[in-house]
Order: C-alpha cells, then sequence, then structure tokens
C-alpha cells in the first residue's frame, strides 16, 4: 500500500531503512518528488540537489547492503539554510551578491548532519543574509506559509521551517540570530530550536552577528529536532570555531524521559504575557502549553526578567555593528558579485556592495557603521552590551528560581506578505526571541495548536539555562504528548493541510 | 542631534556602499528612525556594570597547536574560482589610485 | 640642507619606532593552519579562514601566543593575562575579510623597557645639551599619547583633542574609547621621573633607557604586486595583482615610546631588538625578505621647548642603514623646513635610498576610524602564571647576559662579546671554539670569529650560514692555537682561513704541507740577518744614522730571503741587536 513520505518522523525513516522497509533511494525519490509537487506553491527552496542526495542516498544503500553500521538520521532527507557551506552547491544567503558562489568547503554543522546519515535535498530560502522576519527580502523569491500561503513563514529561515511544514522534509537547519529559528517555527507550525550559543558549530556559516548566531534544526516532533541535536553535538567541541563549546549527545534521552514533572519549577514572566500587541490566541496557546506542564507535575512560578526591556535596543546595535564587520568582507574582489567596467578599486567596491546587497542588508551595514564609528561607539555600543550584562544576570537570577521559563515566540501569528513594510516596525516583533541571542541561552519552539482567531499556527517557546537545552526538549516533548492526537498520538499540528501527501508516495 | 545626509554620504563612502538616487534621502530617514529605537540603551551606559562581547562568559583562552592541515588547504582553482577578475594565478583588481595610498 | 650634527644642536628629535616581526619560525599561520612560505606560487597556501571566506573562523594559534609572551619577558613588559583580540577595519584587498585581527587598549606585553648602549662615532649624533636635567625634562614631556604615535589604537585615539603642553606628559594611555578606561585600570603606566637619564661616560659614551609602549598580537596583509606603473608603485598602476599566501602570518607589533633622539639610537634599538628577538628563535628577523619591519616616527622641537612639533612616519626603512639615513634625512628636511619658516604636515613619507630622500605617500588631514571592537569569533585570553611561567622557562640566555659573561669570562673585547652573543648561532660556535680559553687566547678565537669568519660568510652570499658552510669550531680553535703559538703570522691566518673554509682540513694540517710554519728559531734567522745586513749596507748605515723608517725594508728584505716564513717580529729583534 502506497504511504505518502510525509507521514514518517525522521526517527521512522531512518528505522524503516535500517530494517529494510525501504531503500534510502526510494525515501530520496519521494522526497523530490514531494518537493516537486509542493515547491510551486511554498517556494522553500533556493536550489534543489537531486544528484547530491541521490548520491548519498546509494551511499547509504551500499553501506547497508555491506553490513556496515549505520548513522541514526541514515536516509532522512535534509534541508540546508542558504547560509550554510555545503561543497557541490551554491551558497547565496539569498543575495545578488553570492547568486553564483561555488561553496568551497562544508559547514561543520552540514556536515554533522551528514555524517549521521542525512541526504543533503536542497538550500532553503532565506532572508537575505538573515537580516528579516519574513523571508521576503531574499533576493530571489519569497516563500509562502504553507499554512496559507498568502502569508509569510517568518524569517529569516524562513525556508528551512516552510519545507518541513510542507512536509518537503522532515528535517532541516536554520540559523537564529534574534529568532530566526524559533519566530518561523511558531508562524509555520514545527518545532525548532537554537540551542546555547557555542553548542553547535558556527564553521561555515556565513556569520551575521557572531556573538549572537547559533545554528540548530526544524522537525515535526521533538524526537526528531532531539535526534538532530545529538547529530549537531557528537564529535564533540570543533576544534574550527573559537566559540565551540563540549556538549553530551544527551537529547534523544531526554526527549524519552518526559514523563513526571513533579518537582519541576516553570517560570512565566508576568510583563511578557500581558505585553502590548500580544494577541489573545497566541497568549491562549502559551496557557494552554501551561497547563500541560502543570498537569503533568510541573510548579508555575512568575518571575520577573527587569532589564529584557533593553533586549531590543541593545540587539540593533550589537547585531548591525558585527553584520557590518562581517559582511565588510563582500566587496566582489576574492568572490561575489563584481560591478563591471570600474575605473578604479574604491568605485567598483562601492558599486559591487550597492548593486549586490538589497536593502535591508545595506540599512543594517550603514547602521553598524555608524554605531562603531569613534565616539558614537562609547555611546552605544559600550552601553548595549552593559545592557547584554544586565540582561544575562536577569536569566541567571530568574533561573536560581526556576527550571525554566515558558513564554510566547511571536506575539502574533503568521502575516500577510508586505503587511508589515516598516523596517523598524518589523524589528519590534521579534520581542520575544531577541533577549536569548543577547544571553546566549537556549530555546525551543513547540507547537500547540491553531488559533482560534486566525485558523494559523500557534507555538510556545521554552527556554533553559546555559548548557541545559536537554531540559528544553524534554518539557517541549511533555507539551508536545499532553496537545497530541487521543487516537492517533500524532502531534497537534502535523504537515500544512495544503500540501499533505501531495507527491512524495514511498513504494 | 539628527544625522544628516552629508553625514550619511561619509558613512556610506567609508563602508563602501554607493547610493544612488533618492537612496540616500531615504537612508537618512531610516537611520534616524533606527537610532531613535535604540534610545533605551542608553540608559544602560552604567559606570558600575561591566560589558559582555562575548556570551557565554567563561570561555577563555581557546588555541589550537601549530600544526598543519593540508585538507584545509584550498587547491587554487577552487581558491580563484569565485573571483571574477583574476590574472595567472592572483587576484586582480583595477586601478588603486584615490585610495589614498602612493 | 645642514648636516646632522649641525641641526641637533639646535633641535632635538623625539622619534618613536614601530616594529612589525613575523614569526616566521612557526609552521603555520595565525588563526588557521595554512603552512607560513615567503616564496611559493601565489595563493598556494591559502584556506577558507585566511582567504576570509564566508562562513570561516579563526582559532589563535598556541606557539604565537607563546612567542609574543616570550618577547614580552624578553623586552621587560609587563605581561597582561587578560586581553582580547580586536578588529580593526579598513577596506583594503590586502586584508581578505577587510578587517585586520589585532589586539585591543591591552596587547598580551605594555610597558617595557630596553637599554640602549651608545659607543664610538654613534654616541656623537647626541649632542653635550642632551644629557642630564635637559634629558629627564625632554623624557617626561615626549610620550606616546602626547606625540600621537600613530600605533593602531592611538589612531583612534588620534581622533580626540589632541593634548598639548603641559598636559601632554599625563597623556601616554592610547586606549581606544571603548576601554573606558576600566580595560586600563589594572595597569601600571611608567614612573617617568624614576627613569634613569642619560648620562655621558668620559669616553663620550652613553647608556639610555627606551621604554616600549606595547607589543601586540596580530596578522600580516596579503602581497600585492602593482602593475603597470613605475617601479611597481602604485601611481600610475592600471591593475594591482594579489596573492594571499602571506595573509594571516603570525605578527608582533612592537611599539616604543618616543624615547629616542638620534638616528643612531634607532638604528641600535633596531639591532638590539633583532638579537633578542633571533636569540628566541621566534623569528628569522630578516629585514631584507621583510619578516622583521620598522616604521619611524619623528618630530622636532627646539631645545629646550616642552611642546612636541608635528610628526612624521616613515615608510620603507627597510635596512638598518635606510633606518639611520632615513631617519637622519628626514630630521634635516623637517629643520629646514621649520627654521625657513614653513610648516610641518603631519603625513606619511617614503624613504628613498637611491635618491637619498624622502616623499610624500599620503597627507592624514582626518584621523583615521578602523572602528575597532571587540572580536566576537574568538574568546578573550587570560592566561595562566603556568602559561607564562612555561613561556618563561623557554627563555634562552639572552644577548645582554651572554655578552656580560663572554666579556667576564672569557676575557675579550666587550664590543666583540655583543656582537658574537647577537646571534646565536655565532654565540654557539664561539662558545665550542673558545671552550677551556680565557684572555688573549679566546680573543684571538673572537678575533677569528668577528674578522674571518663573518667575513667569509658575508662575502659567500645569502645561502651560505654559519650552520651551512662547514667550519666547525675546532678548525678555528685549532687555527686560533697556530696563531697564538707563532706558528703563522697574522697576515697567514688569513690564508690559512680560507684554504680551511675551502678544504674543509684541519689548519694545522694545511700550515704543514704547504710549509707554510712560520720559523721561530734565532739560529735559523741570525744567518740571513746578517746576509741581508751585508747586501743593504747602505740602508743599515741608514738606520744607525736614526732613520728608524727603514728598519721595515730590512725586515722585508729578511722575509723575502725565508720565503715568507721567518717569523717578522724575530727578525726585527734581530735587526735591532744588530744594528746597535
Amino acid at each position: 500500500m502506497a504511504r505518502s513520505f510525509d507521514t514518517l518522523t525522521a526517527a521512522e525513516i531512518a528505522a524503516g531503512i535500517a530494517a529494510g522497509d525501504f531503500s534510502a533511494a526510494e525515501v530520496c525519490t519521494a522526497a523530490l518528488d514531494a518537493i516537486a509537487a509542493r515547491e510551486p506553491e511554498v517556494q522553500a527552496f533556493l536550489q534543489v540537489t537531486p544528484e547530491l542526495a541521490q548520491e548519498a542516498a546509494a551511499r547509504i544503500d551500499a553501506a547497508r547492503a555491506a553490513g556496515e553500521a549505520l548513522g541514526p538520521l541514515a536516509g532522512v532527507p535534509l534541508a540546508i539554510k542558504d547560509n550554510m557551506n555545503l561543497a557541490g552547491t551554491r551558497t547565496t544567503c539569498a543575495s545578488r551578491m553570492l547568486e553564483n558562489y561555488e561553496s568551497p568547503y562544508t559547514a561543520t554543522c552540514v556536515a554533522r548532519m551528514l555524517a549521521a546519515g542525512c541526504i543533503p535535498v536542497g538550500k532553503a530560502n532565506m532572508d537575505e543574509f538573515a537580516f528579516g522576519s519574513s523571508t521576503d527580502s531574499s533576493a530571489f523569491h519569497p516563500t509562502n506559509n504553507p499554512w496559507d500561503t498568502a502569508r509569510v513563514p517568518g524569517g529569516s529561515s524562513g525556508g528551512s521551517a516552510a519545507a518541513v511544514a510542507a512536509g518537503m522534509v522532515p528535517l532541516s537547519l536554520g540559523s537564529d540570530t534574534g529568532g530566526s529559528i524559533r519566530q518561523p517555527a511558531a508562524l509555520c507550525g514545527v518545532v525548532g530550536m537554537k540551542p546555547t550559543y557555542g553548542a553547535v558549530s558556527r564553521y561555515g556559516v556565513v556569520a551575521f552577528g557572531s556573538s549572537l548566531d547559533q545554528v540548530g534544526p526544524f522537525g515535526r516532533t521533538v524526537a526528531d529536532v532531539a535526534l538532530a541535536m545529538d547529530a549537531l553535538v557528537s564529535g564533540g567541541r570543533d576544534p574550527y570555531d573559537s566559540t565551540a563549546q563540549d556538549v553530551v549527545p544527551g537529547f534523544v534521552a531526554a526527549a524519552a524521559s518526559a514523563e513526571d514533572l513533579a518537582g519541576t519549577r516553570i517560570g512565566l514572566v508576568p510583563a511578557f504575557m500581558e505585553a502590548e500587541g500580544l494577541t489573545a490566541e497566541v497568549r491562549a496557546g502559551v496557557e494552554r502549553a501551561a497547563s500541560a506542564l502543570e498537569a503533568a507535575g510541573a510548579e508555575l512560578v512568575e518571575v520577573d526578567l527587569p532589564h529584557v526591556d533593553a533586549a531590543i535596543a541593545a540587539y540593533y546595535v550589537i547585531g548591525p555593528a558585527e553584520a557590518f564587520s562581517n559582511l565588510a568582507r563582500f566587496d566582489g574582489i576574492r568572490y561575489g558579485y563584481q560591478e563591471p567596467g570600474c575605473a578604479n578599486l574604491a568605485q567598483q567596491s562601492a558599486l559591487s556592495r550597492a548593486h549586490g546587497f538589497g536593502d535591508e542588508a545595506k540599512r543594517r551595514q550603514m547602521l553598524g557603521a555608524y554605531l562603531l564609528s569613534s565616539g558614537v561607539y562609547d555611546t552605544y555600543y559600550y552601553a548595549a552590551q552593559k545592557a547584554r550584562t544586565l540582561i544575562t544576570a536577569d536569566y541567571t537570577a530568574a533561573f536560581a528560581q526556576v527550571d525554566a521559563i515558558l513564554m510566547p515566540a511571536t506575539p502574533h501569528a503568521a502575516f500577510r506578505h508586505g503587511e508589515i513594510s516598516d523596517p523598524t516596525q518589523m524589528y519590534l516583533s521579534d520581542m520575544y526571541t531577541i533577549s536569548l541571542n543577547i544571553a546566549g541561552n537556549g530555546g525551543i519552539v513547540v507547537p500547540v495548536g491553531l488559533g482560534e482567531d486566525t485558523g494559523l499556527p500557534m507555538a510556545a517557546q521554552l527556554v533553559a539555562p546555559a548548557f541545559a537545552d536537554e531540559r528544553l526538549v524534554t518539557y517541549a516533548a511533555v507539551i508536545e504528548r499532553a496537545l497530541a492526537d487521543a487516537a492517533t498520538g500524532a502531534p497537534v499540528l502535523g504537515v500544512a493541510p495544503a500540501c499533505a501527501g501531495k507527491g512524495g508516495e514511498l513504494a | 542631534m539628527a544625522l544628516t545626509q552629508e553625514d550619511v554620504r561619509g558613512i556610506a563612502d567609508y563602508a563602501r556602499i554607493a547610493l544612488e538616487g533618492d537612496e540616500l534621502a531615504q537612508m537618512t530617514a531610516y537611520m534616524n528612525d533606527a537610532v531613535a529605537m535604540l534610545e533605551p540603551v542608553l540608559a544602560y551606559n552604567l559606570p558600575d556594570v561591566e560589558p559582555t562581547f562575548h556570551p557565554i562568559g567563561d570561555l577563555s583562552n581557546v588555541m589550537r597547536e601549530d600544526a598543519a592541515a593540508p585538507e584545509r588547504d584550498l587547491a587554487r582553482d577552487a581558491a580563484l574560482g569565485n573571483a571574477v577578475a583574476t590574472r595567472g594565478d592572483s587576484f586582480r583588481v583595477p586601478s588603486i589610485l584615490g585610495e589614498g595610498e602612493a | 640642507m645642514r648636516e646632522l650634527k649641525e641641526v641637533l644642536e639646535d633641535w632635538e628629535a623625539v622619534i618613536g619606532l614601530e616594529i612589525h616581526t613575523e614569526l616566521t619560525t612557526l609552521d603555520t599561520k595565525m588563526f588557521c593552519n595554512c603552512k607560513l612560505t615567503h616564496d611559493d606560487e601565489p595563493n598556494t597556501h591559502v584556506c577558507p579562514v585566511c582567504l576570509g571566506l564566508p562562513g570561516a573562523l579563526p582559532v589563535p594559534n598556541r606557539r604565537a601566543i607563546e612567542s609574543i609572551v616570550k618577547a614580552g619577558l624578553a623586552t621587560n613588559c609587563e605581561i597582561q593575562k587578560h586581553s582580547m583580540f580586536y578588529r580593526k577595519h579598513y577596506f583594503y584587498p590586502d586584508m581578505a575579510k577587510n578587517f585586520q585581527t589585532t589586539q585591543g587598549p591591552v596587547a598580551f606585553c605594555m610597558h617595557g623597557r630596553l637599554d640602549l648602549e651608545v659607543t664610538g662615532r654613534g654616541a656623537e649624533e647626541r649632542p653635550a645639551c642632551a644629557f642630564g636635567e635637559a634629558e629627564a625634562a625632554s623624557l617626561a614631556s615626549a610620550s606616546a599619547g602626547a606625540v600621537g604615535l600613530s600605533a593602531d589604537l592611538s589612531r583612534r585615539a588620534d581622533s580626540q583633542p589632541a593634548p598639548t603642553g603641559a598636559d601632554a606628559c599625563a597623556q601616554n594611555d592610547p586606549a581606544p574609547n571603548d576601554a573606558g578606561g576600566t580595560a586600563l585600570a589594572g595597569l601600571s603606566s611608567y614612573d617617568t621621573a624614576a627613569l634613569a637619564t642619560a648620562e655621558r661616560r668620559e669616553d663620550g659614551s652613553y647608556t639610555v633607557p627606551i621604554r616600549i609602549l606595547r607589543i601586540h598580537m596580530e596578522e600580516d596583509a596579503a602581497k600585492m604586486v602593482h602593475v603597470g606603473g613605475e617601479e611597481g608603485r602604485i601611481g600610475g598602476a592600471a591593475e594591482s595583482l594579489i596573492d594571499y599566501n602571506r595573509c594571516g602570518t603570525p605578527l608582533i607589533e612592537l611599539v616604543t615610546e618616543p624615547d629616542l633622539r638620534t638616528p643612531e639610537e634607532a638604528r641600535l634599538f633596531m639591532e638590539k631588538l633583532r638579537r633578542i628577538f633571533l636569540t628566541l628563535g621566534i623569528s628569522d628577523c630578516s629585514m631584507e625578505k621583510g619578516s622583521m619591519r620598522c616604521d619611524g616616527n619623528v618630530s622636532l622641537r627646539r631645545r629646550g621647548d616642552a611642546k612636541l612639533g608635528v610628526k612624521t612616519e616613515l615608510k620603507n626603512l627597510n635596512s638598518f642603514k635606510a633606518l639611520h639615513d632615513g631617519l637622519a634625512y628626514e630630521i634635516c628636511r623637517q629643520a629646514e623646513v621649520l627654521e625657513a619658516g614653513g610648516e610641518i604636515y603631519q603625513e606619511t613619507r617614503h624613504w628613498e635610498p637611491s635618491r637619498k630622500r624622502t616623499v610624500v605617500m599620503r597627507t592624514k588631514e582626518t584621523a583615521d576610524d578602523y572602528r575597532f571592537f571587540p572580536d566576537p569569533d574568538l574568546a578573550p585570553f587570560d592566561l595562566t602564571d603556568e602559561f607564562i611561567a612555561h613561556c618563561a622557562a623557554e627563555i634562552p640566555e639572552l644577548p645582554d647576559a651572554k655578552r656580560d659573561r663572554y666579556q667576564r669570562d672569557f676575557g675579550i673585547k666587550r664590543a666583540d662579546a655583543e656582537q658574537i652573543a647577537g646571534d646565536p648561532a655565532c654565540a654557539d660556535f664561539f662558545e665550542e671554539a673558545a671552550a677551556g680559553l680565557a684572555g688573549k687566547a679566546a680573543q684571538t678565537v673572537a678575533n677569528l670569529i668577528v674578522n674571518e669568519l663573518t667575513g667569509y660568510l658575508n662575502a659567500a652570499g645569502a645561502e651560505v650560514t654559519l650552520e651551512t658552510c662547514g667550519i666547525a669550531p675546532a678548525q678555528v680553535a685549532s687555527l686560533a692555537r697556530l696563531l697564538a703559538e707563532d706558528a703563522i703570522s697574522s697576515n697567514q691566518a688569513h690564508e690559512v682561513f680560507t684554504l680551511m673554509a675551502e678544504t674543509g682540513d684541519d689548519p694545522a694540517k694545511i700550515v704543514d704541507e704547504r710549509g707554510m710554519r712560520q720559523v721561530s728559531d734565532t739560529a735559523a734567522l741570525q744567518p740571513i740577518v746578517d746576509a741581508v745586513l751585508a747586501r743593504c749596507a747602505d740602508q743599515a748605515q741608514q738606520y744607525r744614522d736614526g732613520n728608524q723608517k727603514v728598519l721595515g725594508f730590512l725586515v722585508g728584505q729578511c722575509m723575502r730571503e725565508s720565503r715568507g716564513q721567518g717569523n717578522p717580529k724575530l727578525f726585527n729583534e734581530l735587526l735591532r741587536a744588530s744594528l746597535s
């Protein structure tokens, strides 16, 4: 009996291949079929890589035939955000600047997913250089939210979230600098996790804000995200990233241990729950998650994060400053767009950057160049890094009282393309995600059903102390199970209905 | 103390971003909006608070051994492969005249 | 233009140096695993990190950090346990990322000092008026902040109002504004009052302390070749070609306080530093290849003035001679401009050795703004006591200590001891050749090394080094013995040395095989003396009449008669005796 590949979790695919129920090549074909059928509506990818995927699938089938041990994600199709290098693909960052950039090497996070057995099916769309919350700033095309194609999938990792929500892949990688994994996960109704800064190597991921960026996975279940996390941290600290740290791969075990939460204290921040701009349906969704945790035995405790109101301002000092610095290298000389016919270098650089970068990329770099300039730096940058100290201390103090904090991920459901046109207005929609990038600790977003007003995906966010990320999957799994379909045990949100079952039959 | 178009032009020159047509006016408006949004942070320039330049503060002295890793080297074709302009084995840039160096 | 010596009577030159040294003895670059290279094919030692590819990240080389800590310890710096790498932004294609990774207001090494011994003719450059109280006043009013050293960080500080006059002495903190005072709070700064000032000794020599502001760690830039312009200069070049092999090479930059007052002092400082770095083994210190490079800052002020003049920065000082001559020219040029009522502009000037002049490279009308900020990709450093102790334990005996020991234990001349001790290979050679010797015998070995061996190596070219030339310490010891025994004359020593270097034979064997051994037997020489006196009766009479000079002619005749093998000193004695 034919069934759609999108009904399977990553764990089930890997188990089915290991058991011989189907081959990696068959899964690969199904994934490519699903992409072909669903991509016209969703447009999650900038590049689909059938050859790379088929080669990887063939290697796995050959390994199995030879009796070799298979990786924990053997044969699982993976989408990769297009700011991550994978040799054999272009890495464009959704920018004209890098339209033709061939990756000369492979990012550590990608290499580790491939080492665990994933098959790379393509590079996912994003806001240009990860500057944005809608994926609309991609230089090539927007991505549509699979739940309502008139709406954005969120951003900047919108392609990665949409590909999972549309059932084109069970897993994808994104990067999160101010919410770029968690916000699109919330808007697309999938699980998304930003681990603690340093848990996953940033080597090979095109930098936006070096002290803020962190790589993490998207999946449709907490268990799948846990599998990806174990793959990402396996092998220990990456020697190519000075800011990476050792993390023990205990995520799968942590997700499976979701049982009794007696003795666990979960914090709620009243200021967040009562914030202006938070919609009733999002608040109701977070309350459903709170009830689920309480029902499992957790105690709900109010905590305060007194300095968190400075987070957005601090973020828009630190982020652009680091972005200006990181993007200075794009001058069209060694790689990237080069303006033809320039008489001298200064003109060539200025025009290559003017025409290679989109508006938001230029805005952020201009702001950063101003904020780092002599005199201004003292006033803003220093203050922002002091605010960072205070925000970090807020979290530390809160975690002295509670094991994790539950909060919204976004103030509202997915918005329509073009609905938020003012850049500074767009910045404010990151209010619930940004403080974690400032402090560095990890967060997970888990779906809690559809909103009663919009009918769109709703989500809750859990936040844990630094390097206590395994708690996130434990508590998220409790929420997931509490809200699951009583009959089938399926998560409250699966593949977006308009996409489910379209193409991708697995024989 | 708003940024003028002249200020913004100076920053753009420094950042090697040519602003064409009405981009200068738009960028100036944006910069002033954005800087206004950053206002809350000014209250945090407190004398008794140390700045945090690196999150997750206990990391220090990260070093590697002084050992070659030939597998990391790029073949010259790969090194030059993404460049639009090369000459022989080198990257090529047009005249640097006007860059302020002799 | 007036002569330097004359100019320095009226004007005080305030000189500071910035010395970049590539850590060439490491295997790999500063932040990646690419091999260090000097002359490979372009762009063959590059990787995502040093090519600045999107997504690449830096990881610091432990031995580079150890090397700079050793450099700091050997130059009496305070080792700063806590420091960070910063990003210094400038758009120029020799830096692949368009920023250089360097250090912030706190460098690994701060506030060091080297004492210079200035002797001989070089000491004459500093006029008599520049000693004692005048020198103390001069030191107090000149400091890095005041003179606006173009050290990376003070460039940022350049944009602050320049301190003037009496305020200047407090302004030796070049911190960028981000330091906010806190980063430097733990640093002691120097006490200028306690600093020893130069006093001239009777022989004209003097010792002067030169303060070191800082030594920081950074990465070198790529090499650029400018095509189509005159002599590879940018002016008129149609295009430039970039080779990133050198990009990312570990580089340490030492910045002195502006304590140098003469070109000779600058040259000596550079020489001394080079000897120390060679001894530490952290670099090949080749000025020729560019692994050690020096920029000079110089300004003039009237003798007795506290207010500093406007400084210029000199580039292309890529030999000891260029360093001295470039500074000397620039001092004279500035004096001429100032004496004619002109103005000195803050600018960078290029020394042209062939034309013996400096020319403007660029004028700094506004201070550069490098947008310094702490590099978020690199964790901060908190060096442990163990790490520093480990570095200290690896420091060998330094040149000054070695020089003093050679003078004390071997009894050789201080100047020779200084020269030998400054080159680690040469010092090892000397110690082996002179083992067990002292006084005159050791001095003979030193003479052979300083004159014959050095001369031979210089003539042999850059490919031949002490290690590869094939000359063994035992051979030099043997040659010294022959000289001490009067078996050969010092004139013969040069010939024997050359034969020894060519054949690899022991000098005694060479002398014997070629019948060069000097005859010092009175009985054998007296008949020759008698014969010469009989043949040269006129000259003999002239000597007896009081013409002493003719004795040299008679010794020469004896030497000829003996086919060069008679001991000239003995001939001399025998002739005098016979004629008296």
